[in-house]
């Protein structure tokens, strides 16, 4: 026992003396910062609400974490120090009620919350906390003074996404594109994003068929995997779109020699061969938005901002850089619909199809068709000619496929 | 030519002076090396561990909410460890305080939505207590029937038991259908929908702290646990089987008998529990159980099943946790699976120190012939 307590004592020893060291070493490294600390006390400070680490490096959290960083730092803010977050909070009113609590309790003037589930928390965090903005992603809930909700205009880059998948089946010869989905109609997310999709391929190639499998949950990299090499094998599809996290359906599209459609962000990285562009969320838009009333009109916070949804015509949403996969003269449909669709004369879910004629310089003119938006059953969605569907049911209640989706598993 | 022998025997005995040592030694080893992680990530240990150690009470204009919260993950806690630790008093390895938890959950949810808006809070109250109790303990009783009648194993079952729970309230929180009428109606996307309005359970104000009567109510029932193990008949009962099948028989209990109801009276106080957290919240989630029936099991034994122990260990593993969180929610380079690792070393570097509070090694040098 003696000597068990005293190599004990020896171990114990050494390990102060390291901890002793560390801390020693880190006071100097980290001085300046406990200035900060103290500096900003009375200073502005972002709260946020993930479901994922911090740390990730890629997927939905990291993406909005990239975005408040960025809208920070353009701001003048210090993510080291005016930043508080709780991470890996589930979808549990209790768990992120507390977390409200953690971010209020350390001095947060507003507090994003990133996932769907967040919604009643945040709700009631709102009511309880008056002198603090609570702004809460993918929801509907809001309230006159300090509580909304942020999304945007996926469904518009989806459209270009499509207009380049669309280009590269006319060359290819092959009517067939893929799209692994992580739910179908059960989300009026997903099934906007398809539909969409599917329209901007149409407009460039009416041939086209797309081929839906569902993953049946948001993230699940082996399924998409799988569910992608369906789709190639089974359906001869030759350019593969998605809706989930990872860049899986991509690898397996370049794998397999045919081309993609990524999400989230540029996978060109991973499918080098393959990847032609993906719908990308430019978060730092909204955030900074939000950040600048919140410093600067907080009493009036949800007046001026109000439920955001943005899209192409804010920057909130766009695609990420054509790559060299592309089929040459993209580009120029790509500008040409993001111009029409930017200056507000035309959008998605309308009554009105787009043809495109393209001069000798690859110039492309836009013509407007009046032509109904049909859905699978060939229930008339829009009549020809008719304005674009409600925003409410774009991001609330859309669940009908158009006409040239083919869903498979289910 | 010596050979070293190195041998791990059995300590007759560690005086409690000692043992309290150890674990001072074991937490100081942990904290230091949780100490070194954060220095390698530019973090001042010293402040982290006061944020960490104080559930950054300080300076905190709404430290308040923070006991509160402190409350309601310690409730739940407590109870499911007292109840855990009944069922390893008799040496059934019941892993299943998940399951039963979660059954307690949706029982005392199905009454709080079915007969709440007509009964009134009150009863309804009571009958999602005794729902939960029930349908816990039955949850948790099949398998004691099992274990006597055919000799299965409790623990494969009780593990699996977990997980049919756990999906059923997967599939609940799912499933859009005209039934379910635990989903919010208004949601286009299923989501769990609250019965706060309709029932929930009582707090005491206190200035702006509001007293969660489930603490009172819970210390109450531990209070009744401790007298029911060391003064009735039936506590007896429970220490001789565990101590001995073979003693009891011999005394004639009814062992069966025995294991069957500790094991229901176990499982139901889990249920219970999670009754508790449920009434509180006001809404059902499929994580719920917020790990109690697992963190509950390191309790019992860390308090090596004793009910005033378990008390403070829960208490204080729930300093770790929610300071854990709180702690890193300010550092960037922290995020909270960090803060998991931290109370893992020192949880077990704990569970070390507790080995060997009953176990020595002893090096021993032998001549090779």
């Amino acid at each position: 026992m003696k000597k068990f307590i005293s190599t004990l004592a020896v171990m114990l020893l050494v390990l102060a003396m390291c901890f002793a060291f560390a801390a020693c070493g880190n006071d100097e490294t980290t001085n300046p910062d406990d200035e900060n600390v103290t500096g900003n006390e009375d200073g502005f400070k972002v709260g946020a609400i993930y479901i994922n680490s911090k740390n990730d490096t890629a997927g939905y959290t990291f993406k909005h974490h990239q975005g408040i960083t960025t809208a920070m730092e353009n701001l003048g803010l210090d993510p080291e120090t005016d930043l508080v977050i709780v991470d890996e909070v589930p979808e549990d009113t209790e768990a992120v009620l507390t977390a409200c609590d953690t971010l209020v309790g350390a001095g947060c003037n507003i507090v994003f919350g990133i996932s769907f589930g967040y919604i009643d928390a945040m709700e009631e965090a709102a009511a309880a906390y008056p002198e603090v903005i609570f702004s809460h992603a993918t929801g509907y809930k809001s309230n006159d003074t300090n509580f909304n909700n942020y999304f945007g205009r996926i469904y518009q880059a989806r459209y270009l996404a499509g207009i380049a998948a669309g280009l590269k089946s006319l060359e290819l010869g092959n009517n067939n594109i893929g799209f692994v989905s992580a739910y179908g109609t059960e989300y009026a997310e997903t099934c906007s994003g398809i539909n969409a999709f599917t329209l901007g391929a149409q407009s460039v190639n009416p041939d086209v068929q797309v081929h839906v499998n569902l993953i049946g949950t948001w993230a699940d990299e082996e399924l998409e995997k799988s569910l992608a090499q369906d789709l190639i094998d089974t359906y001869d599809c030759c350019v593969i779109a998605q809706h989930c996290d990872s860049a899986q359906p991509q690898i397996v599209a370049n794998d397999n020699g045919v081309f993609g459609c990524g999400y989230n962000s540029d996978m060109t990285a991973d499918a080098p061969q393959a990847h032609l562009t993906a719908p990308i969320w430019h978060w730092e838009v909204y955030y900074q938005l939000a950040m600048e009333n919140a410093m600067n009109d907080p009493a009036n916070f949800v007046a001026n901002v109000g439920n955001y949804y943005g899209g192409l015509a804010e920057g909130f949403v766009g695609i990420s850089p054509l790559s060299d996969n592309c089929v040459e003269g993209t580009q120029n449909y790509v500008d040409a619909v993001s111009e029409l669709i930017v200056s507000g004369e035309w959008d998605v879910f309308s009554g009105v199809k787009l043809t495109y004629d393209v001069a000798d310089d690859g110039t492309v003119t836009i013509n407007q068709n009046d032509a109904a938006l049909v859905d699978t059953e060939g229930n008339e969605i829009v009549a020809a000619g008719g304005a674009s569907v409600e925003d409410a049911v774009i991001t609330g209640s859309m669940n009908y496929f158009v006409q040239g989706v083919v869903l498979h598993n289910n | 030519m010596g050979k070293t022998r190195i041998r791990i025997v059995k300590r007759d005995g560690c005086a409690k002076r000692k043992k309290v040592l150890m674990y001072l030694i074991a937490i100081i080893v942990a904290l230091a090396i949780g100490a070194i992680l954060l220095s390698s990530l530019d973090v001042n240990p010293f402040q982290y561990y006061g944020k960490m150690f104080t559930m950054g009470m300080v300076d905190n204009h709404i430290a308040y909410r923070t006991v509160e919260n402190y409350i309601k993950a310690f409730v739940p806690l407590l109870l499911t460890s007292v109840a855990l630790a009944l069922s390893f008093k008799i040496r059934f390895w019941n892993i299943g305080g998940e399951g039963q938890f979660i059954i307690g959950a949706i029982a005392a949810t199905t009454i709080a939505f079915t007969c709440g808006p007509s009964l009134g809070p009150g009863l309804t109250i009571v009958l999602m207590l005794l729902a939960a109790m029930l349908s816990a303990g039955i949850y948790g009783g099949v398998i004691a029937l099992l274990k006597v009648k055919f000799k299965t194993n409790e623990t494969l079952l009780t593990l699996m038991f977990n997980y049919i729970a756990l999906y059923f309230l997967l599939y609940l929180g799912e499933t859009k259908a005209p039934w379910n009428f635990f989903l919010n109606p208004e949601s286009e996307r299923p989501i769990f929908g609250s019965f706060a309005d309709i029932v929930s359970f009582p707090t005491i104000m206190i200035g702006k702290f509001s007293l969660n009567l489930s603490l009172l109510f819970v210390i109450a029932i531990c209070v009744i646990i401790y007298i029911y193990l060391k003064r009735t008949k039936q506590g007896y009962e429970i220490s001789v089987v565990g101590d001995s099948v073979g003693t009891a028989k011999y005394a004639g209990m009814k062992v069966n008998k025995i294991v069957l109801r500790t094991i229901f009276i176990s499982a139901a106080l889990i249920g219970l529990a999670g009754a508790l957290k449920v009434g509180t919240s006001g809404i059902l989630s499929t994580s719920i159980t917020d790990s109690v029936g697992w963190t509950g099991i390191i309790v019992a034994w860390l308090a090596k099943l004793n009910t005033i122990g378990i008390f403070v260990v829960a208490a204080l593993i729930c300093v770790l946790d929610t300071g854990s969180t709180i702690a890193s929610s300010t550092y960037s380079a922290i995020d909270a699976n960090f803060a998991d690792i931290l109370q893992g070393i020192i949880l077990f570097s704990v569970l070390v120190a507790d080995f060997f509070t009953r176990f020595k090694i002893v090096i021993s040098k032998k001549e090779e012939q």
